[in-house]
């Protein structure tokens, strides 16, 4: 705490920036700030910041276990409130120096990036560390622990992973700005330090703008399609590896039906989407049914068919001429030119983007964004309610939205709201991923064909021996995992954010490994999949920020799903009771009945 | 057709087996132990990643005044660096399916999704290119053999056949291997420490895919191409299975990919298939043979399960 720069009033675009610690300040290149920035406060602030760690120390030598937490509640609180008044009088200092500026007659204001940095942050973590740690202190803590395990494995990989990406830029990072020789020992440890927090504030910046979120949600959308499918699979005891494959295939069922079919849209869009889940659905079912058939592992061929399908994308791309035998056979579907890329989709096969469906006419609507929140929020509050009613329900409050959100007056279309939406290029892809979403988790969990399909995965001999067929259900499970799969050609090719309505060879299939990080980190569950899925859609819009302004390869998003994968493997590094659920059950049970003897205990005395 | 079966591509088809037969070979001590190592793929590319860029940054400086110098040593301590990353990654991998108790196919795909991304990361670093190294000057050297040369490493691949094969059945610790990936309760209650011999067999896979990655990046070609093993580690799975875990029968599985891969790129430019259709034939080879081949293939009773003490 005390090595790392506690916050950069001033920042560059390339990442340098005006440090201040504790103890002095860290300026490579000489930026200038305002005489009137008053942060004379931060050294103070870290002596208290000394205390309150030197008051935790002692308060964990308590002997007993309810002061002791008493005393690590307070003092975590103390800790939050600690890190609130250093952001207030942050903010409060670099907007009073603007506003002198401003008022000294300067044209713009001089401090406009301007960020908490590491050492503020980590108060606020351990803070927030001593409130958890006051709570597994009191009896029943570690069965607490235990119970909320589904988050905890996912949250724990995670920041597992951004230590370790953290360490990546550690040893890859360059410092921006600056030669290396010129730097004193603590100015290069807090200038590193620096440049590890601002990468994971660009990764996250998303978060904090209109427009970073309507990006996030367009790369959310493939990733939502992905994970379904690979979760899918996974609740049926199967590894779906082959989503790139699939989405290929659906792309290249996309581009046929929505290039060649004539027709009115109300015809065209609909069977060009289900043309993009049976492209999926073919090859994943394939790699299904020679698993029933032959039980030919599915890995290793959804594996072969990944790059089958590379191939296959070739032959309809690359040249309208294929040579065989010396025969020749022409093919219509690449466009002049070039790049391979395929004939645009008729105007009837693409799927609007989202700005035209909440302005249509050029005026905006809050009808769909209500119906959406109304629908959904309906759909996951019912838990109660048996399926029927709550997809009733929630069909009801959605439409119920719709018409109620058409009567609150829109923004003008020059508000940066529609200005931003305009910018991104999310899509009515995205309303379909919401859809099928709820249509999975009703299937999955509310009906017998998806208790059957659960079942096989989790115990197939048992599920066999009670009368499942087994390989109809592994042939229909990988059938619509791949079609689950091949739907996130809908948003590339059908949804326009490839820049044009086609098929191209850039097209990003490598998203449906990305699928298997999302099922993995939102535990196979609905919500959590768009939940996870809309982390790294978030990781994935802000990676590209981080390569624009600190020119760190956005691979690094790449790397940090790719940690979280194995950090999910690893169980999160946590004790085997998070993980195993016999174990979990067993923690939970001695706390009942340590709890138990305490009630009688105190009955007793 | 006469002008594709020459001997040309009987020497193409030794060079398009020796990365497979390596990365199988390397399967092979894993997957007799017990544990699956679908992250070969991945090994593979960190070993040729590893094996191009320590090369590369050692020639540095000889180069400064010799822009074509060679030096002997530096390719072969690239070649070590390439084994010595893969057995690293392997390690990783051992880690999470052996102590951690991980699904191995999960472990194992983890490792490859980060061979996606992390060269990416040190490539930018040295070269500020994301897709590709710099070319090295100072290759693995070859060895002539009639009309062709070929790499030592072909050699070293196909020695290592009878090798493994006199090791895993003829010594104590072979046996012990093989128990290990049978009935671990059954060797533990003999004595055998199934944890160490697990370590030991996974680490081995790794060192021996990462040879075949630095084959690859300094034997075959002269510098880390992003995505170069394109699939070759997965194939070697799969001729793991139809080579029934055997080193003799994945010599002859190995060789029949190797073939095939030898005479897509022969088929290539001749016109006589689409290069699309060309490209897909190893790939789709393997999932026949495959289909072909279960039933009568057994892999070891316990691949792919934990062990639990």
């Amino acid at each position: 705490m005390a090595l790392a720069p506690w916050m950069v009033p001033k920042r560059e675009f390339g990442g340098v920036g005006y440090l201040i610690t504790p103890f002095t300040t860290v300026n490579p290149q000489n930026l200038e700030l305002p005489a009137s920035l008053g942060l004379g406060w931060v050294g103070a602030v870290f002596w208290v910041w000394a205390g309150l760690m030197g008051a935790a120390s002692l308060a964990f030598l308590q002997p007993d276990p309810r002061s002791r937490s008493r005393a690590l509640y307070a003092l975590g609180a103390v800790g939050v409130a600690l890190f609130a008044l250093e952001a207030v009088l942050f903010y409060q200092a670099v907007n009073s120096a603007n506003q002198a500026a401003l008022a000294g007659g300067a044209t713009r204001v001089p401090l406009r990036r301007f960020t908490l940095s590491l050492g503020a942050y980590l108060g606020c973590f351990y803070a927030l560390a001593l409130l958890l740690l006051a709570r597994v202190q009191l009896p029943g803590g570690k069965a607490f622990l235990v119970r909320y395990r589904g988050a905890a494995v996912p949250v724990v990989s995670l920041l597992l992973s951004v230590l370790v990406g953290a360490l990546l830029i550690l040893v890859l990072g360059r410092v921006p700005g600056v030669e290396g020789s010129s730097l004193s020992l603590r100015e290069w440890v807090a200038l590193k330090l620096d440049l590890i927090t601002f990468s994971f504030q660009l990764l996250f910046s998303p978060i904090y703008t209109l427009s970073g979120w309507f990006n996030s949600l367009q790369q959310t959308t493939p990733l939502i399609f992905a994970g379904l499918a690979v979760a899918f699979a996974f609740r049926a005891g199967l590894f779906n590896i082959g989503g790139p494959g699939q989405i290929t295939l659906g792309a290249i069922f996309v581009m046929i039906v929505g290039v060649f079919l004539p027709g009115p849209g109300w015809v065209v869009l609909p069977l060009s989407i289900l043309a993009a889940a049976l492209g999926g659905a073919l090859w994943g079912g394939l790699a299904g049914w020679l698993k029933a058939r032959f039980g030919a592992n599915e890995v290793v061929n959804t594996i072969m068919l990944n790059y089958i399908a590379a191939s296959v994308l070739l032959f309809f791309l690359a040249s309208n001429q294929q040579r065989f035998f010396g025969y020749t056979l022409y093919l219509p579907f690449k466009a002049q030119g070039f790049e391979a890329k395929s004939l645009e989709l008729r105007p009837e096969a693409q799927i609007p983007l989202m700005i035209n469906l909440l302005a249509p006419g050029g005026e905006f609507s809050w009808a769909i964004p209500v119906a959406l929140v109304a629908g959904l929020a309906t759909f996951f509050f019912l838990r109660r309610a048996d399926l029927g009613r709550r997809l009733l329900l929630g069909g009801g409050a959605a439409v119920l939205g719709y018409a109620l959100g058409g009567l609150i007056p829109g923004p003008t279309l020059a508000s940066d709201l529609v200005r931003d939406l305009a910018a991104s290029k999310l899509n009515g892809s995205f309303l379909l991923a919401l859809g099928v979403l709820i249509l999975v988790h009703y299937y999955l969990l509310r009906t017998v064909g998806g208790y059957e399909m659960r079942a096989a995965g989790l115990a197939p001999r048992a599920a066999e021996y009670a009368g499942i067929n087994l390989g109809r259900k592994i042939v229909l499970a990988m059938l619509v995992s791949g079609a689950l799969a091949g739907l996130a050609a809908t948003h590339y090719v059908q949804g326009g954010v490839m820049d044009e309505y086609r098929l191209k060879q850039s097209i990003p299939v490598g998203v449906g490994f990305d699928g298997i990080a999302v099922a993995l980190m939102g535990q196979n569950t609905s919500l959590g999949v768009a939940l996870a899925g809309f982390l790294f859609g978030v990781l994935r819009t802000g990676g590209l920020d981080l390569s624009q302004q600190l020119g760190i390869s956005r691979e690094l998003v790449t790397v940090i799903i790719s940690l979280v994968v194995l950090a999910i493997a690893l169980g999160g590094l946590l004790p085997r009771y998070f993980t195993d659920p016999l174990k979990a059950a067993q923690v939970e049970t001695e706390a009942k009945d340590e709890e138990a003897a305490r009630t009688a205990m105190r009955r007793a005395g | 057709m006469n002008e594709i079966f020459t001997l040309a591509l009987l020497f193409s088809t030794l060079r398009q087996t020796t990365p497979i037969l390596l990365t199988a070979l390397g399967g092979l001590f894993s997957e007799r132990s017990g544990v699956v190592n679908i992250g070969l793929e991945g090994i593979m590319l960190f070993g040729a990643l590893a094996a191009a860029v320590v090369t590369q940054r050692l020639e540095v400086p000889f180069l400064a005044s010799d822009p074509n110098a060679q030096i002997w040593w530096i390719p072969w301590v690239g070649l070590l660096a390439g084994a010595a990353v893969g057995g690293l990654v392997a390690w990783v991998h051992a880690l999470a399916s052996i102590k951690y108790k991980a699904d191995q196919i999960i472990s194992g795909t983890a490792i490859n999704l980060l061979a996606l991304g992390a060269p990416s990361l040190v490539l930018e670093y040295y070269y500020d290119n994301s897709t590709s190294s710099q070319e090295v000057v100072n290759r693995l050297p070859l060895i002539s053999v009639g009309p062709e040369n070929l790499s030592p490493l072909v050699f070293l691949a196909f020695l290592l056949v009878p090798v493994i094969w006199w090791v895993l059945f003829k010594t104590p610790w072979g046996l012990r291997l093989r128990a290990v990936g049978e009935h671990p309760e059954a060797a533990e209650t003999m004595g055998v420490n199934v944890i160490r011999t697990r370590y030991v067999a996974v680490v081995i896979s790794g060192l021996l895919a990462g040879i075949a990655g630095a084959y690859l990046s300094i034997g075959f070609l002269n510098q880390f191409v992003k995505g170069m093993s394109a699939g070759l580690g997965f194939i070697a799975l799969a001729a793991l299975i139809v080579g029934k875990w055997h080193p003799i029968g994945v010599l002859g599985s190995t060789l029949l990919f190797g073939f095939a891969s030898a005479l897509s790129i022969q088929l290539t430019g001749r016109n006589i298939l689409p290069v699309p259709v060309v490209q897909a034939i190893p790939f789709i080879l393997t999932m026949l043979v495959l289909v072909g081949f279960i039933g009568r293939s057994r892999p070891p009773a316990a691949v792919g399960k934990p062990y639990d003490k």
